[in-house]
């Protein structure tokens, strides 16, 4: 196992003893709020990296001229 | 679901038809635009079919689900490397150059030395499924190599946006990022996120190891709050051993006993050195697991009698449900299959269910050749009675589930009335 994993294992009693206190409600919520904010996080990855991607493609000008030519 | 799917499909063919060009002309050039559009869009179903999210697993089935992947997977690769091949064709065409020529100049292009580099990982995948291959390796290097998927279409990711089928179509570009975006959120959700939480909140721990067979054991497992998960009878989970020796590989197995607020049981047989090594998990090791996942549960039923066919250790979800199914023990039927007698995994169980529940158990033990084991669609409607009255759950080798499925259709036994799992991989 790696050392970050066997460091994880040392310190995992002490983050697991916060987990017995927690009511289910509030984990369920809790599950609820990350998986809406991962969704958030992607939107905005994904609206990003479509708006800046590139507006020519690097082989158009082979496919379009039916010429060699090199990449822009 | 399904009406969804092939509609996105139908969509990104069309694209690569008017990303080729009008008017349509055809040939190499074609034929790469169109396998590029479906490749990708293909590698996005994929990840997101094989994200373990909850509503999949549950509405479609680890069974169904792992069909389609087995059925998918090859035509992605396939589509792909026809896409990496026709691309060079139509370069070569379009510079005059020969193939090898064409390949150089293709991998300058921005983008596609490391789309390739997805391509040759893609394809090592799809020749490490291939039946004859994949009896020679481990589960563990297998289950290694396909986590390379993942890496394999993020590599292709910026090939796919700054495609000539996408370049300048800021919308359609919109679209592909977030359906990949989407896609790896997903995984990251299910695949990883989940089981890191539930390692937290339940504290999952080896409690006991036990024998119940000739290589195969039992192994019950403490923790908190497990009534949270969830899981009921006939599913299985994704089980990581956190031990030096262990810890890579995630096995899947069936609870074998109905889970309670604190408990956990999995029965296990040896297969290879991988299953062979869980046999010595010392207690108290910590365990990952992702889950519950399955959709061979109870609530498939619909007919008023059951009947459950297992076959050696695929006892293990029929169990469960032989003990939990809510009907009167008189409509349900167990019936089991192994080679040999002390190969009857937890018989002393299913006995004492049997007696407690008034439910039947059938025991078809010795070679299959020998008429009174029987397992075509007559023998278990001789067995059962009225078996289009059943529901007919079935989890077993993937020779023994094939030959009862192939039987009962042949049979004419509704196909929505056979629910099965199988963990062959």
């Amino acid at each position: 196992m790696s050392d970050a994993a066997l460091v994880f294992g040392r310190l995992f009693p002490r983050i697991a003893r916060l987990s017995v206190a927690v009511s289910p409600s509030l984990i369920r919520w809790t599950l609820r709020l990350v998986t809406l904010l991962l969704f958030v996080a992607a939107t905005a990855v994904g609206v990003n990296v479509g708006m800046n991607a590139p507006e020519i493609a690097p082989t158009s000008v082979v496919h379009d001229d039916r010429v060699a030519s090199p990449d822009p | 679901m399904v009406v969804l799917v092939y509609l996105g499909a139908a969509l990104a063919v069309l694209q690569g038809f008017v990303g080729s060009g009008l008017p349509i002309q055809f040939g190499a050039s074609l034929v790469s635009h169109i396998t590029g559009m479906a490749a990708g869009y293909g590698a996005a179903t994929m990840l997101i079919l094989m994200s373990r999210a909850p509503w999949l697993e549950r509405d479609v089935g680890a069974h169904r689900l792992a069909r389609w992947h087995a059925w998918a997977g090859p035509l992605v690769i396939m589509l792909t490397v026809v896409h990496a091949i026709a691309a060079v064709v139509a370069w070569a065409g379009a510079t005059s150059s020969d193939f090898v020529g064409a390949s150089m100049g293709v991998l300058n292009v921005p983008g596609l030395l490391t789309a390739s580099v997805g391509t040759v990982i893609l394809v090592l995948i799809g020749f490490s499924s291939v039946r004859a291959l994949r009896r020679r390796i481990s589960y563990e290097r297998w289950h290694f190599l396909h986590l390379l998927t993942y890496l394999a279409v993020g590599l292709g990711f910026a090939h796919q946006l700054a495609g000539p089928d996408l370049a300048g179509r800021r919308w359609l570009q919109i679209a592909w990022a977030l359906l990949y975006t989407y896609a790896f959120a997903l995984v990251l959700r299910w695949r990883v996120f989940q089981p890191l939480f539930q390692l937290w909140r339940h504290r999952l721990r080896v409690e006991q190891v036990r024998q119940e067979a000739p290589n195969v054991m039992s192994v019950l497992m403490s923790g908190q709050h497990l009534d949270e998960l969830r899981a009921e009878p006939g599913q299985f989970f994704r089980w990581r051993f956190l031990t030096r020796e262990t810890w890579r590989s995630a096995y899947p197995f069936s609870l074998s006993a109905p889970p309670t607020r604190n408990l956990l049981r999995i029965t296990i047989k040896a297969r290879g050195a991988g299953t062979r090594r869980l046999f010595a998990i010392p207690r108290g090791t910590l365990v990952f697991a992702e889950g519950p996942y399955g959709a061979l549960t109870r609530r498939r039923r619909r007919r008023p009698r059951v009947l459950l066919i297992a076959g050696g250790v695929g006892i293990t979800p029929m169990r469960t449900l032989f003990e939990e199914i809510d009907l009167p023990g008189k409509d349900v039927t167990l019936v089991y299959r192994a080679s040999k007698e002390q190969d009857l995994v937890l018989k002393r169980e299913l006995d004492e269910i049997a007696e407690r529940s008034g439910a039947r158990v059938v025991y078809l033990v010795g070679p299959s050749s020998d008429a009174k084991n029987d397992m075509s669609a007559h023998a278990l409607n001789r067995i059962v009675g009225d078996l289009s009255d059943h529901d007919v759950y079935l989890c077993g080798s993937p020779r023994l589930a094939s030959r009862v499925r192939d039987s009962l259709m042949l049979g004419g036994f509704p196909r929505h009335q056979l629910h099965e799992e199988r963990f062959s991989f």
